[in-house]
């Protein structure tokens, strides 16, 4: 009984377990770091959980609370995650649109076998050098460079243009700008050769034979490179929006964590981040991470359907 | 980025588990490193010179054979007190060498440790001789049953600091008692700003200079009952600097620390009135002591409008400390080392929380500040120290007083609404302290 049973496992070998096996360790590092912190970050948004001074209140258990306090209107009647949801959405916006254009020709123009532009790995290095820089010091440049007292009102004072310091840091519009230009400089290059990847994966022969059916650069584009470089676009597209709801460290560093002017700058991980500031408060904090969390699944989904919806 | 920051969380989580095993021996000798908490460098380069036998590099000195090292947060969004928080939590299960020992507080929150166990009664570790120290300092560090927790080397009687070209341009007279009488009240102080205006200066370098008269003048706390409380006095504060922006009696309505407010120091500054306790001469005013662009001697200090202090460093002992000796010896000489407490006064413009030191160089015809064109600000000091009440405080203080002036601040600048600014600056508070209640 046991010879035949031993003979039929042999014949079906599986390596399948070998396959477990490997990546458990992923899997308990996952569990672990990632998994266990988003249970534990759901549970503590239903507890009131903070520090008063020195002395710990809670955890209780207050159900939806916190979720009620989050959507509860200010002083001036409005509710204040309303306004960082779109402020976060505006910032991601500004910077990601050109960023996505200028990638896009960019990987175009790298890719195309007409232009065939020497030197390509030179500039491949130069657009990604701006990634390398922590995002951090990259913002705290920025800070130096456009203060009242910093270089470029300087050079624009020298050069005549203006008169008066201007204070970029206080004005709207130059504050969401220059956060969307850090953005937009530090992620272009990383979509560019990602976007390029993508583009060299398609048959060459396609290219080929539509410049030979005499279709011009435009139909080219659009119906052929965009259609075929669909997944990758939408992969790119997802982790920007997902990057960008989670704009934290640029905008941070650049107001100083109060989303200056009038708060048209903080994002909605700022405003987490307040929260976890002197009072620990893991029960709120916990709420905006859930919100935050339900805001990216809808988005996500909703761009991953409607997108890859139209190509089917 | 997820996978890096698990990996260092793994690597930080092993660490700190080898941290807690190594055993904490009960000694009677006493730790050989002295943990102290800072903000700043201030008191640490006092401690350098007059306490430290030798100094090894910025961040540790040496007394005996005990190492003293600094940790240091800087204060701006609460940042210090967070880490110091963290610290002291963890201050059972530190090992003897990593455990606080000392740490330095500010009047803007130094009631949210006093009222803990975090810190202990400095009379057990033998800090017993208050009879020269001015009673504010002591009532500051005290918790509610009266055990006093700490000391603070300085006294911090606040002044109004003028330029005495501009005084005498403006008001025609430099003499520190003529000034006074003509500012010796908001309403004389607002039309002095009118004239000052008229004649081409600036009455103070920015309307939130200004704000520490106001704020520690106010009759109730920032949080009553629970509730948050903007005072009429803060109130006050804010329809003067409404006015003051609109008016033109300051260049810009800067932050307090801002670069384009200390500008206004410099020689070719046309700002009149600054206002700021001793330390401010040599932590604030070093554009003013530029050899090239400053105008050393062309100040000089009365009480202004209205009386009031600014801030203050106490020295706290920690519970759970190593060092106890070291601690209270620390302390001790900062407040009655009469050497030490001159020397503060002579060599580094404060004025000490000695009241026999104080007093002595008040009264002698001799002594006077160069920078302060041969004025005795001691004596000035002196005076103002009588007035100093510590009240109306709660552990709070820090974000509310940086958070209303952060933002009405953004109002001054015309980035915001003036209701809006309010309402920035109740969520400010809201998300900052749940405990607080905000209508």
């Amino acid at each position: 009984m046991g010879k035949t049973k031993k003979a039929e496992k042999k014949k079906s070998i599986s390596y399948a377990k070998w396959g477990y096996i490997f990546i458990i360790p992923f899997f308990v590092v996952y569990v672990i770091f990632t998994l266990y912190p988003q249970m534990l970050t759901i549970y503590n948004s239903f507890f009131e959980y903070y520090r008063d001074g020195l002395n710990v209140i809670g955890p209780n258990f207050v159900g939806l609370g916190n979720y009620a306090k989050l959507f509860s209107p200010n002083t001036a009647g409005y509710i204040p995650i309303i306004r960082f949801t779109l402020n976060t959405g505006i910032l991601w916006i500004i910077g990601a649109v050109p960023q996505f254009v200028v990638a896009m020709l960019l990987a175009l123009f790298f890719t195309s076998t007409r232009l065939n532009i020497k030197g390509q790995q030179f500039f491949k290095t130069v657009i990604y050098m701006p990634n390398l820089i922590m995002a951090s010091a990259f913002a705290m440049l920025f800070f130096a460079l456009f203060s009242q007292v910093g270089p470029i009102n300087q050079l624009l004072i020298s050069t005549g243009a203006i008169d008066k310091a201007i204070n970029f840091l206080a004005i709207k519009i130059s504050v969401r700008s220059l956060i969307a230009l850090m953005n937009f400089l530090m992620w272009f290059g990383n979509t560019t050769i990602l976007l390029m990847a993508g583009i060299q994966g398609i048959d060459e022969s396609l290219f080929e034979s539509a410049r030979l059916d005499g279709s011009s650069s435009t139909q080219v584009f659009f119906h052929i490179t965009m259609p075929l470089l669909m997944p990758i676009f939408i992969y790119v597209f997802i982790t920007s929006m997902i990057g960008g709801i989670q704009m934290f460290d640029v905008p941070q560093v650049l107001t100083n964590g109060k989303g200056t002017p009038d708060n048209t700058s903080m994002t909605l991980i700022m405003y987490l981040n307040q929260f976890l500031g002197i009072s620990k408060n893991y029960g709120m904090a916990g709420a905006v991470s859930v919100l935050l969390f339900i805001i990216t699944a809808i988005l996500s989904t909703f761009v991953f359907r409607t997108i890859a919806g139209n190509k089917k | 980025m997820k996978k890096l920051l698990s990996a260092i969380l793994a690597v930080l989580m092993i660490v700190s588990l080898a941290g807690c095993t190594k055993p904490v021996e009960p000694t009677q000798e006493e730790g050989k490193v002295l943990n102290l908490w800072t903000w700043n460098d201030e008191f640490w380069g006092f401690l350098t010179e007059y306490y430290a036998d030798e100094k090894i590099d910025e961040y540790n000195v040496k007394k005996g054979d005990v190492t003293i090292k600094r940790t240091t947060y800087p204060s701006d969004n609460g940042a210090y007190q967070d880490a110091l928080d963290a610290a002291l939590l963890n201050q059972a299960n530190a090992a003897a060498d990593e455990k606080v020992d000392m740490f330095l507080a500010e009047a803007d929150y130094i009631i949210k440790y006093t009222n803990s166990d975090a810190t202990m009664d400095v009379k057990s570790i033998g800090v017993t001789n208050f009879e020269n120290t001015y009673k504010y300092t002591v009532e500051a560090a005290s918790d509610a049953k009266g055990v006093v927790k700490g000391v603070s080397f300085q006294c911090c009687p606040s002044a109004l600091i003028y330029r005495r070209s501009i005084a005498k341009a403006v008001l025609g007279t430099d003499d520190p008692a003529e000034v006074q009488a003509k500012l010796n009240s908001w309403e004389l102080f607002d039309a002095v700003a009118a004239d000052a205006k008229a004649k081409g200066y600036y009455m103070v370098p920015t309307p939130l200079e200004t704000y520490r008269t106001f704020s520690n003048n106010v009759t109730s706390a920032w949080v009553e009952d629970g509730k948050l409380n903007i005072d009429a006095n803060i109130q006050a504060w804010m329809v003067q600097a409404e006015k003051y922006m609109t008016e033109g009696y300051a260049p810009g309505a800067f932050g307090i620390w801002d670069a384009e407010k200390n500008d206004q120091m410099f020689a070719d500054g046309k700002t009149m009135c600054f206002f700021g306790p001793a330390w401010y001469f040599n932590f604030c005013m070093g554009n003013a002591q530029d050899p090239e662009k400053g105008c050393s001697g062309d100040w000089a200090i009365c009480k202004g409008p209205q009386a009031h202090f600014w801030g203050g460093t106490w020295m706290l002992a920690a519970t759970g400390t190593d060092n106890p000796t070291m601690v209270a010896d620390i302390m001790n000489t900062f407040i009655n080392n009469e050497e030490v407490c001159e020397k503060l006064v002579r060599e580094k413009a404060q004025f000490s929380n000695n009241q026999k030191i104080n007093n002595a160089l008040a009264a002698d015809a001799s002594y006077g500040s160069a920078f302060l064109g041969g004025q005795n600000d001691v004596a000035v000091f002196a005076e103002l120290a009588k007035d100093i009440k510590f009240q109306h405080i709660t552990p709070y203080d820090q974000l509310c007083n940086e958070g209303i002036q952060t933002y009405f601040r953004e109002f001054l600048n015309g980035q915001s609404t003036k209701d809006q600014a309010l309402a920035n600056f109740k969520d400010f508070i809201r998300t900052t302290y749940p405990s607080v209640v905000v209508e």
